[in-house]
């Protein structure tokens, strides 16, 4: 068994309930987790830091694919076992690949702890069986299908690829059709070597747990796991902007995707942010709600905030009918110019806050969804944020934060993609 | 946890439904109506749907502005729709200010403003609504599907129909408010933290002199075997199937959520293992239990490229029929078993999952049940009552839609 190097324990400083825990082994995999006694069940996930933007063209739509082949079985356990065993745990389970990363994760009754942990930890050591590969292959074609047909799934595929442009961030999470053709399996094999390393990986706990006997468990399971040194990269990102149109005359409806610059996970601006983009895009009275979604002009408005490793950036999305479209993005551009030349008022800022107060809060309630936060806060800063922790910084953010950033006219560099079909010009 | 759950019913015959869940700093709530679009006014599919955005669009003396501010300076984040047999307004917040949001909801349900410039907005915003399934292959098959399986108003679309839409005018809609939205078969679910006589109190006090009668649900009625294509130019082609099965309270309900875990509960299920991990046939593929009021019925569901779309079919038909033929194994008992109490337990955190389950139980069961009360029905069961029951059942008789460029054929399946 490997010797835990380093061990932390830091009471939550607002429910003296919580307590946070972390442990590093010896291989580098780092362990952390939440304590609630409280907590009828508990939540697990394993955060490999590697994702659609660690690829190269080669090897597009790898890390996703991948993700499905870590269910296919290990030298242990055959992809029926895995299955099978993950019902037999009563499982609310899944995984999933963003361009950040990758996540494994299940959520059981506290008597099937250990079940969860020894099931995720020999999954993260696959099999990758050729026979394996080439059915799957079949199931990833068939998921690039479904999207093809989901506009508002496709517009942000188009839209990610230009605004980003040469950067990694702009790589398709799914691949395209003929890199999954082409992908071998010694080249997947190759990826996961290099990025699934003890080192690149978190794994995240939270709900009803006993540490020491965790970590002991955890320590047996991953000892022999050798860590490499994975980096990842970080070139300069020099996003677009302007308006990018494509036409399709299999769809009815015009659907945009919208980029403007933003912060990054890195920069404490992303509180003020988030609230921002709430004033701006939220479901229920925003700016654009009022604007656009209120008057039925579109039949979708959101702004969001997403911030990323060293990168972040507003998006936002709009779906109308196609005749409509050019007065619908004009008063797009009105709204976002109305907010950068005056700013929004303290009682939009303070209702944002609230919205996304009460958010946080609920979101926090499940051992599940504090997984979630969990994993990804600590994998991108090392640090451990409570929900009133966030909840603090989120209602102390001020207008005023902004104020030379919106000085620099972010939403003059505005960048739309819009899928639509033609539009016939009318007889008039 | 039975001694969690508080019920009352208003003497005008608004059902108030409280699961205490004192240890959290949310409360969850929804009020269900019994108007959807089952009992739009005939000629006049989707008043319903209007109806109730705009609803939202000023009340209690507040215009659409004043009163989305007064929700969002609560922090409440706020949800609903008007469905098939209801509508509900739905909310998650901070429990202290709940007593503050229900008098909001009361005054949308009771004092809605229903101006003339609202309504336009309302009809428009719904006619995008419906012009945006269009472009959602997903969910016309499913709309689609429920018009050729109801032969009642439950399987017109929560959506309406264009026509519909447009013969409606603020005159009929506010008519129709009058003679639909009342406290009769109102339901008003809760769930967090707060107290039942602080609560009790509150919608006394803002729902207590309510009146109105309303509108009863029609009985529903289906009819199965119809099979359909649409034809549609898109990637994939969508597969949806749908067959009668046991109506909520009636014996061997639970025998038939098992059934549906054993069919699709996780990924060791039938469908997902032989449609997807054998054959590498769909991405996503399953068969979920849905009800209305009095009925149950089952969907099936399988989205595959065209050129794989017959053998997809048969593979999923073949499996809908074989638990019904052969049984089921011990083993897949116990794992769709231990799917759905784990499932119970996980719901039971979460406010906004109970406050919903709660409603919906009063409205379909006309009874909250217990989460204690589901685990031991569950518990009960063996596989030899499971398998007699599945024997006693008919074999399903099946609706099936697909929609995609060309038309799919079932052929017999050989077992991998």
């Amino acid at each position: 068994m490997s010797e835990s190097t380093t061990t932390e324990s830091t009471m939550s400083e607002s429910t003296t309930s919580l307590m946070f825990h972390k442990t590093v082994l010896d291989n580098g995999l780092t362990i952390i987790g939440e304590h609630n006694p409280q907590a009828q069940t508990f939540a697990a996930g394993y955060f490999v830091k590697t994702g659609a933007r660690d690829e190269t063209d080669e090897v597009a739509g790898v890390s996703h694919f991948l993700e499905h082949m870590m269910f296919k079985g290990t030298d242990k356990r055959s992809a029926d076992d895995i299955n099978r065993e993950f019902d037999e745990l009563g499982a609310n389970y899944n995984a999933y690949t963003s361009d950040e990363r990758t996540v494994y994760y299940g959520s059981v009754l506290p008597e099937r702890r250990a079940g969860l942990i020894d099931l995720l930890s020999d999954m993260m050591r696959p099999a990758l069986r050729e026979d394996d590969f080439a059915v799957e292959k079949n199931v990833i074609l068939e998921e690039i299908a479904m999207y093809e047909d989901r506009p508002n799934f496709k517009v942000f595929e188009e839209g990610n690829r230009r605004f980003y442009q040469q950067h990694p961030l702009g790589n398709s999470v799914l691949g395209s059709p003929d890199s999954i053709r082409n992908l071998t399996r010694d080249q997947m094999l190759r990826y996961f070597e290099s990025r699934y390393a003890p080192d690149n990986l978190v794994l995240s706990v939270a709900g009803n747990y006993d540490w020491d006997t965790l970590v002991a468990q955890i320590a047996a399971l991953t000892g022999s796991w050798q860590p490499q040194d994975t980096a990842r990269r970080y070139p300069d990102a020099d996003p677009a902007s302007g308006h990018v149109r494509l036409e399709n005359d299999k769809l009815k409806r015009a659907h945009v995707a919208l980029y403007a610059p933003g912060f990054s996970v890195q920069d404490d601006n992303r509180y003020a942010a988030s609230i921002l983009a709430s004033c701006l895009g939220d479901s229920s009275g925003s700016r654009l709600y009022w604007a656009l979604v209120d008057k039925g002009l579109v039949d979708s408005a959101m702004i969001s905030h997403d911030s990323a490793d060293h990168a972040g950036n507003f998006f936002g999305y709009l779906s109308a009918a196609p005749e409509a479209l050019d007065d619908v993005m004009e008063i797009l551009e009105q709204t976002l110019q109305g907010v950068q030349d005056e700013g929004v008022s303290a009682e939009e800022w303070l209702r944002a806050q609230r919205k996304l107060a009460t958010s946080l809060t609920l979101r926090g309630e499940t051992p599940f969804g504090r997984l979630m936060s969990l994993g990804s806060s600590y994998q991108y800063l090392q640090e451990y944020h409570s929900v009133q922790h966030v909840i603090d910084r989120l209602m102390k953010a001020a207008p005023s934060d902004l104020d030379s950033f919106l000085a620099t006219r972010p939403f003059d560099r505005l960048f739309s993609v819009t899928l639509t079909p033609p539009v016939t010009p009318s007889a008039s | 946890m039975s001694e969690r759950i508080y019920q009352t019913q208003l003497s005008n015959g608004l059902t108030l439904v409280l699961e205490a869940m004192p240890w959290l700093p949310s409360a969850s709530l929804k009020l269900t109506l019994p108007v959807g679009a089952a009992t739009d006014p005939e000629g006049q599919e989707g008043s319903a749907t209007v109806l109730h955005d705009w609803l939202s669009r000023g009340a209690g003396g507040r215009d659409s502005r004043q009163l989305s501010d007064a929700f969002d300076s609560l922090g409440v984040r706020q949800g609903g729709s008007a469905g098939r047999e209801s509508m509900s307004f739905s909310a998650s917040l901070l429990a202290d200010t709940l007593p503050d949001a229900l008098r909001l909801y009361a005054d949308i349900v009771r004092r809605p403003e229903l101006a003339d410039d609202e309504f336009v907005s309302a009809r428009t915003t719904a006619e995008q609504e419906l012009a945006s399934l269009d472009d959602s292959p997903t969910q016309r098959l499913f709309l689609a599907l429920s018009r050729t399986l109801f032969t009642s108003g439950q399987g017109r679309s929560p959506y309406g129909t264009e026509a519909g839409l447009a013969a409606l005018s603020a005159e009929s809609v506010r008519a129709d408010f009058g003679r639909r939205v009342s406290p009769q078969g109102a339901i008003l679910s809760v769930a967090g933290g707060v107290t039942w006589d602080d609560l009790r109190a509150t919608v006394e006090e803002s729902f207590g002199d309510w009146a109105g009668d309303g509108v009863p649900i029609p009985e529903p009625s289906i009819v199965t075997g119809t099979r359909e294509h649409i034809d549609s130019d898109t990637s994939q082609t969508q597969i949806g199937v749908a067959y009668e099965a046991v109506a909520p309270g009636d014996e061997g309900w639970y025998e038939n959520a098992l059934v549906n875990g054993v069919l699709s509960g996780g990924m060791g299920s039938r469908l997902f293992k032989e449609v997807r991990e054998k054959r590498g046939l769909v991405y996503s593929v399953a068969a979920v239990g849905r009800t209305v009021r009095g009925l149950g019925y089952t969907l099936g569901y399988a989205g595959t490229t065209p050129e794989r779309a017959d053998e997809t079919l048969s593979v999923l038909l073949h499996e809908l029929e074989r638990i019904y033929d052969e049984g089921v194994e011990a083993d897949e008992l116990e794992r769709a078993r231990t799917g759905i109490l784990s499932s119970l337990v996980m719901q039971g955190e979460s406010s906004g999952s109970r406050a919903d389950t709660l409603g919906r139980d009063i409205f379909l069961f006309g009874r909250p049940r217990p989460v204690e009360q589901t685990k031991e029905a569950i518990a009960a069961i063996t596989v030899d009552t499971l398998n007699t029951f599945l024997a006693n059942r008919p074999r399903p008789e099946f609706t099936v839609l697909t929609l995609g460029p060309k038309a799919v054929t079932r052929h017999a399946v050989e077992a991998l």
